[in-house]
């Protein structure tokens, strides 16, 4: 006797079908179980079996051989456990076969229904193929919350057995969570004083630019950055859905937060760690849960040079590919790079308050291991200094609100245009006044900039104008760009 | 942003022409206001490109021959007249008929910015907050007229707020000007009326610069800015706001404009003349 059933594979983030066959045969007791498995799919097998039994469900005593289809897909984790289960049950025709539903779900031994990190791929797939789906009770409103998904709760096996034996048509469907509620980040008032940091931020914030903060210890260049999620705005339902899922596949539930992810690895995390990969079925690393969101490297010199490197993949591609032999798996990661690091080993050079102990042989190996293509991805690379402990009497700062609103303000005059101006090719889409293009090029004369860096000054500029909500790049937005460079190189 | 202050008439920054009046009003006001005499031009909402051209080229004049311009931030007439001025770096007025902080109509928030951006001051008798309501602008338009020391209307219909700004400016001894045209064109009526009972026609931008020397002779050259400077021992970037007295992105623009200028150099957290 035969029976299948839906469940779902994440493949770079993305749901893919996955059929749960499951046959009954003749012979003796037996439990098979085929189609790439992963070890902790292989122990369905025994999850299964006393599941099953707990629920006071006779498990066949025959040979029971159970298929995960297409067997190309890897499958990992133990949300194949009910589908698993209710195939088996189907298959020995003790509930109705259910083929047109998305089943998801870790077992308990004693029957009891765990949400695994899939629930929000079975919302998907319950949309896209207009069938419903079967999740754990507390992942069902997340799956729910996939807009067009139809979504039920389980909190048992029994609980499932008894659902299906009575038909889904009678039963009411999870009700969507529209949003998680997202925990406060820190606010900008926090921070007394850098006023130029803070401006410096405003503008990353709002174009997308990618940020290297670089100052003296103790300048508060964290502090800042860790402020950057509270100016951003937030992301779109689908955004939130992107990103949910890449995490699912990296094992983590996150909900549909659309407060943009913020990932702040170690600077002794491996390569796989930070770009994904690992032993067996590729995981998305940093790089991809930071999608739509924020990537913050703290202290950017001392991570390993060519771990640095893997990232220019995904910083021009917006993706990052993972190989194994004859496949190779893309995870999306498109997101904004925040770095922060001392000048120097000591950290006090260009302090103008306090000497710098470093010989200038250890000061420029030290900024060598940030590569120059890499620097280059840095449209604001920014000097934050120290503020004296007297300084910080000051009136406090404007809050992260504040800000945030001019920051949407200039993303939709952007979004209008097509794209986030770290996008923008050089010298693309600009509408500089005369004014301003002279600006910049009396500063390429004068060597205060160099080709490269002054492309980076009109896109930085351009976002300055759209922060000051006009359609012109002007003298006073291109001068602005100008005076927030902070040499890295050269000071 | 800066915040508002309330001047009242024994106040040293209280426009002087505003004593003219019966009642001067205490004023909310934002930005630096000067004492070059002030002209105003106004118009109709209802303006035709001509027009707005025209006002345009009025305000980049009087801008260039040292006039601070006067206007009202409506539409049409006001709004080219103000953005006229901005672009040849004048200096421009704006009274407002609502609070100060109530930025009516909203896109000319660019205009509004731009004037407190070291371009001159808003000004408003209604405390912040007030709702730009339409029977608040003729009082606004007295404030105009007062603080004019001559009006230009570049077009205006029968009846409306720019006649009775002309009006009240001729009661007040303020020279009127009026920029005449077709006699069956609606935005141009007002005009002509204008002239018929005594103001000076508008010929032209540089007949309007002369005739107005004639009338009130030439306007004192605006002082040169006051040089920025930056001590000798040098300066931590962070300080440049509080020691320039303006926002950290102007203090940014001008800190990349001495760069380049050569006047200045940076090294770590150091800003430090050459």
């Amino acid at each position: 006797m035969y029976a299948a059933t839906t469940s779902v594979a994440l493949v770079g983030g993305e749901a893919r079908p996955v059929e749960v066959q499951a046959h009954v045969g003749r012979q003796t007791e037996a439990f098979k179980l085929s189609g790439l498995p992963d070890t902790a799919v292989r122990e369905a097998k025994d999850r299964v079996r006393a599941a099953v039994t707990s629920s006071g469900i006779r498990f066949p005593n025959r040979t029971v051989t159970v298929n995960l289809a297409p067997a190309d897909l890897p499958k990992g984790g133990t949300d194949y456990d009910l589908p698993i289960a209710l195939g088996i049950l189907a298959a020995s025709r003790e509930i109705p076969d259910l083929r047109r539903a998305v089943v998801v779900g870790e077992l308990a031994l004693d029957g009891a229904v765990r949400a695994g990190s899939n629930a929000l791929g079975a919302g998907v797939l319950s949309a896209r193929h207009q069938v419903p789906c079967l999740v754990a009770s507390s992942a069902a409103a997340e799956a729910a919350s996939i807009p067009g998904a139809t979504a039920y709760g389980v909190s048992s096996l029994a609980d499932a057995v008894d659902l299906l034996r009575d038909g889904l048509e009678g039963t009411e469907p999870a009700r969507p969570r529209e949003t998680v509620a997202a925990e406060p980040s820190p606010d900008l008032a926090d921070i007394k004083g850098q006023t130029m940091a803070r401006r410096a931020l405003e503008v990353a914030a709002a174009g997308g630019h990618h940020l290297l903060l670089h100052g003296p210890p103790g300048a508060g260049k964290t502090m800042l950055a860790r402020r950057m999620i509270g100016i951003l705005p937030r992301l779109e339902v689908t955004e939130a859905i992107e990103t949910a899922m890449l995490w699912a596949a990296a094992g983590r539930r996150r909900g549909l937060d659309t407060t943009p992810p913020f990932r702040s690895p170690h600077h002794t995390a491996s390569k796989a760690a930070l770009v994904g990969g690992g032993s067996g079925n590729p995981v998305p690393g940093e790089a991809s849960l930071a999608h739509r969101g924020v990537l913050f490297l703290d202290e950017l010199a001392e991570f390993p040079r060519g771990h640095l490197d893997t990232l220019r993949q995904p910083l021009e591609e917006g993706v990052v590919s993972v190989a194994r032999r004859g496949t190779s798996v893309d995870f999306p990661a498109s997101f904004q790079l925040l770095a922060a690091t001392n000048p120097c080993p000591c950290g006090y050079h260009g302090d103008g308050r306090r000497p710098c102990e470093c010989r200038p042989a250890i000061r420029w190996r030290y900024r060598s291991r940030i590569s120059g293509p890499l620097l280059d991805r840095f449209d604001l690379i920014v000097r934050v200094g120290r503020v004296e402990a007297g300084e910080y009497s000051g009136q406090a700062g404007e809050a992260s609100s504040e800000v945030a609103t001019r920051v949407e303000r200039a993303r939709v005059a952007q979004l209008g245009r097509g794209q986030v101006n770290r996008y923008l090719a050089p010298g693309e889409a600009l509408l500089e006044s005369l004014a301003a293009r002279g600006l910049v090029t009396a500063a390429v004369g004068n060597v205060l900039l160099t080709a490269r860096g002054a492309d980076r000054v009109r896109r930085v500029a351009r976002t300055i104008a759209d922060l000051a909500g006009v359609d012109q790049v002007e003298e006073e937005h291109m001068a602005e760009a100008i005076g927030l460079r902070g040499e890295w190189r050269d000071d | 942003m800066t915040e508002h202050r309330l001047v009242s008439p024994d106040d040293e920054d209280y426009p002087e022409g505003l004593l003219d009046l019966e009642n001067p009003p205490p004023l909310f006001m934002l930005g630096e206001t000067t004492t070059a005499p002030a002209v105003a031009v106004v118009g109709t909402r209802r303006s035709t490109r001509y027009g707005m051209n025209l006002a345009g080229a009025f305000g980049r004049a009087l801008a260039r021959a040292g006039w601070t311009t006067v206007s009202g931030l409506a539409r049409g007439i006001d709004a080219a007249a103000h953005r006229g001025t901005l672009e040849a770096d004048g200096q421009a007025v704006a009274v407002l008929g609502s609070g100060i902080d109530v930025v009516y109509p909203a896109e000319h928030g660019e205009i509004y910015h731009r004037i407190l951006d070291g371009h001159g001051a808003v000004m408003s008798e209604y405390p912040p907050g007030t709702p730009p309501d339409r029977w608040r602008f003729p009082a606004r338009n007295r404030l105009i007229a007062a603080i004019a020391s001559a009006v230009v209307v570049v077009e205006a219909g029968e009846k409306g707020g720019a006649l009775i700004t002309a009006r009240l400016a001729a009661e007040l001894g303020r020279p009127v000007f009026a920029v005449p045209g077709d006699v069956d064109r609606a935005a141009s009526k007002g005009c002509n009326l204008l002239i018929r009972d005594g103001a000076h026609p508008a010929l032209g931008v540089e007949d309007l610069i002369a005739e107005l020397e004639l009338v009130l002779g030439k306007p004192p050259r605006r002082p040169p800015p006051t040089r920025i400077t930056i001590p000798p021992t040098g300066v931590t970037i962070d300080d440049l706001p509080g020691l320039w007295g303006c926002t950290p992105a102007q203090a940014l623009a001008r800190l990349a404009r001495m760069e380049i200028a050569g006047e200045v150099r940076r090294s770590g957290d150091l800003v430090a003349p050459i």
